[in-house]
């Protein structure tokens, strides 16, 4: 099966001591892991770095065959537009933006023709179930502000998507709904899904659960 | 979805701090270009008033006191020119015309010109604009007057009223020559030229008031009449002269000829009012930098105040940048989209500069007209225009590059986390 991510030997260290150190970790096409461990773990640190925000110290980070530890910043953003999909755990939509403008952004950055923008990001909204595409997105309600953050992950069909504690806030009910949205998004879309969670009760809807526990260590100063 | 469209609608989210910012803008270039428009503008309107004139003689100390005076009435002037001294010069060429002013009467401040027919018949106030009237007809008779349209309009007087006048110019509390009254018979339209000021009426008149006093104070009581004047009493203060052109030409080279010639007379002063308006521009002229200095600080602290805006927004803004970092945009884009921002402020500021310039110019051009009877005809000029346009974007472009500088330099991670 094609690999959307391969990580070996990846080390980071922060200023403060934290490290985070991984030996391997492999995805494969359209497979879903969650990445588990407590606050402070690690978690969004390590989906930050696999989606080139943050640059690792060492090892190597590989993204649907592309390596992205090897190449210069502006090559990871196009990437990261092209391969990645991100869903955040407070949306991040830009409030001044209509629905369908915030998932039209994710398509002009990954240079799609402006022409397939509106009309994909509709499809993608009515498909997800919102019926206001043309609504501000701080005017609509927080269940479909998931909704539209997942459209723009998925929209330009990425190969990978990262969620970054995206049912930290929901009740259980409400949190497995939303998982369930992410989760069919991408198996519709084809997509590989890495998500970050500290709720243990994410995993059982995981196949595989990765415990990042594994591969942070804090270093106290001699 | 596009770049453009991205900064519009940042701008859009923001549209109090951006319309204030563009106002800023659009105010210094409005008074930048309003300031280069009238000062073109207020140089030519200086112009009007020497008209159709050549020369101008005189005996003031100066020429250019003699045109203060024989051409903007600043004071009436001090010394005579002789009768004789007239027929003497207007027989040394042959002139296109001859017309001889005195000024030294006044009526409730207005300057009184007493003058010859010639000068509403031939000469005019501004090139190609003869003298129109509004009312009534130019003086025909002796003790009529006409009024130039800003004396009509500060005295209330009305066609048909008796006036008297007051000895001395711009005094109001002169000896009246209450022996002879005049009748107002004309009021001209407006000139645009400082004639509008004047009350107009003719030389024999005037020098029968004033021999009247001659005659009192050597105890002859009777008025006298034109047959009573000696050559004492014919004096004028002033000669416009023209000189022949040909046909659609304004100039000639006798001018200068004739210049020199008049020149070297000791008892006379002449001008060529062009000359010595272009004079008078070279002295003021430093006065109407500093008002382009000041309109240029306006539109660099209009500069300033779109750094300040943008520069107060970024702090609001890192989770926006931050997002559109995390989804594929790069460092350079994002700070591209900034530095648009700024340009597009400077240059919708800056559009509307310009119409509130062309607006702001009529407004003034009708005050100037109104108060001080100067016509201006503010004429915006396409390339200054274009220049300071150019410069208020190039300056909106500059006050960007901080809040750019912060735009490239937010860190993307640290802005995303919910806590952030």
């Amino acid at each position: 099966m094609t690999q959307v991510l391969s990580l070996r030997d990846v080390q980071f260290r922060r200023s403060h001591g934290f490290a985070l150190r991984v030996p391997s970790l492999d995805l494969s096409a359209g497979e879903m892991a969650l990445l588990s461990g407590g606050s402070g773990s690690g978690k969004s640190t390590l989906l930050w770095l696999i989606a080139g925000l943050l640059r690792a110290d060492g090892g190597s980070i590989e993204v649907a065959g592309q390596r992205l530890d090897a190449m210069r910043e502006s090559d990871r953003d196009r990437v990261r537009a092209r391969s990645i999909g991100l869903v955040f755990q407070t949306h991040h939509l830009l409030p001044d933006f209509t629905a369908e403008e915030n998932v039209a952004l994710a398509l002009m950055a990954a240079g799609e023709p402006e022409r397939t923008h509106m009309p994909r990001a509709r499809e993608l909204l009515a498909s997800l179930g919102i019926d206001r595409p043309g609504a501000r997105a701080s005017d609509l309600s927080v269940g479909q502000q998931q909704r539209v953050a997942v459209a723009r992950a998925i929209a330009c069909r990425p190969a990978l998507v990262l969620a970054d504690e995206p049912t930290a806030s929901l009740d259980t009910d409400s949190a497995h709904a939303a998982m369930e949205v992410i989760q069919k998004a991408c198996r519709d879309a084809g997509a590989a899904l890495l998500c970050a969670s500290h709720d243990p009760a994410m995993q059982a809807r995981f196949p595989r659960v990765i415990d990042v526990r594994g591969f942070a260590t804090v270093e106290v100063p001699a | 979805m596009n770049d453009l469209r991205v900064v519009l609608v940042s701008l859009k989210a923001r549209l109090v701090s951006t319309l204030i910012t563009s106002g800023s803008v659009a105010v210094a270039v409005a008074l930048l270009l309003t300031m280069l428009s009238l000062r073109s503008a207020g140089f030519e309107a200086f112009q009007r008033g020497s008209g159709t004139t050549h020369l101008l003689v005189s005996a003031d100390a100066s020429p250019l006191v003699a045109v203060l005076n024989g051409v903007f009435y600043a004071n009436a002037p001090s010394n005579p020119v002789s009768w004789e001294k007239y027929g003497e010069i207007r027989s040394s060429f042959p002139y296109e015309w001859a017309i001889p002013t005195l000024q030294g009467d006044s009526f409730r401040g207005f300057p009184v010109c007493a003058t010859a027919p010639e000068f509403f018949t031939k000469f005019q106030p501004a090139k190609g604009e003869p003298w129109q009237l509004r009312e009534g007809h130019f003086p025909e008779k002796n003790f009529e007057v006409c009024l130039g349209s800003d004396a009509a309009a500060g005295t209330g007087l009305r066609v048909g009223q008796k006036v008297q006048l007051t000895h001395g110019a711009g005094s109001e509390h002169g000896h009246e020559h209450t022996e002879f009254p005049y009748t107002v018979v004309g009021i001209l339209q407006p000139t645009g030229s400082a004639h509008d000021r004047a009350v107009f009426t003719d030389l024999e008149s005037s020098w029968l008031l004033h021999a009247f006093d001659r005659r009192e104070r050597e105890g002859i009581e009777s008025k006298p009449t034109v047959a009573d004047l000696t050559d004492a009493d014919r004096k004028i203060t002033g000669i416009l002269l023209r000189l022949p052109t040909r046909p659609g030409s304004d100039g000639s080279a006798a001018i200068q000829q004739q210049f020199d010639a008049l020149r070297r007379d000791p008892a006379i002063v002449v001008a060529q009012p062009a000359q010595q308006i272009d004079r008078l521009r070279g002295i003021v002229g430093n006065v109407d930098g500093i008002f382009i200095a000041l309109g240029v600080a306006v539109l660099v602290s209009s500069g300033i105040s779109i750094l300040l805006a943008l520069y107060n927004s970024m702090a609001e803004r890192r989770r926006q940048i931050a997002v559109l970092r995390a989804i594929g945009l790069s460092r350079g884009r994002v700070q591209g989209m900034v530095v648009a921002e700024a340009c597009l402020i400077g240059l919708a500021g800056a559009i509307a500069g310009v119409v509130l310039s062309v607006v702001g110019g009529f407004a003034a051009a009708a005050v100037l007209k109104e108060r001080i009877g100067l016509v201006v005809h503010p004429d915006l000029d396409p390339r200054s225009a274009m220049i300071v346009l150019a410069g208020a974007v190039m300056l909106a472009a500059l006050a960007s590059v901080l809040p750019a500088i912060i735009a490239y330099r937010t860190p993307v991670a640290d802005n995303l986390r919910p806590s952030a």
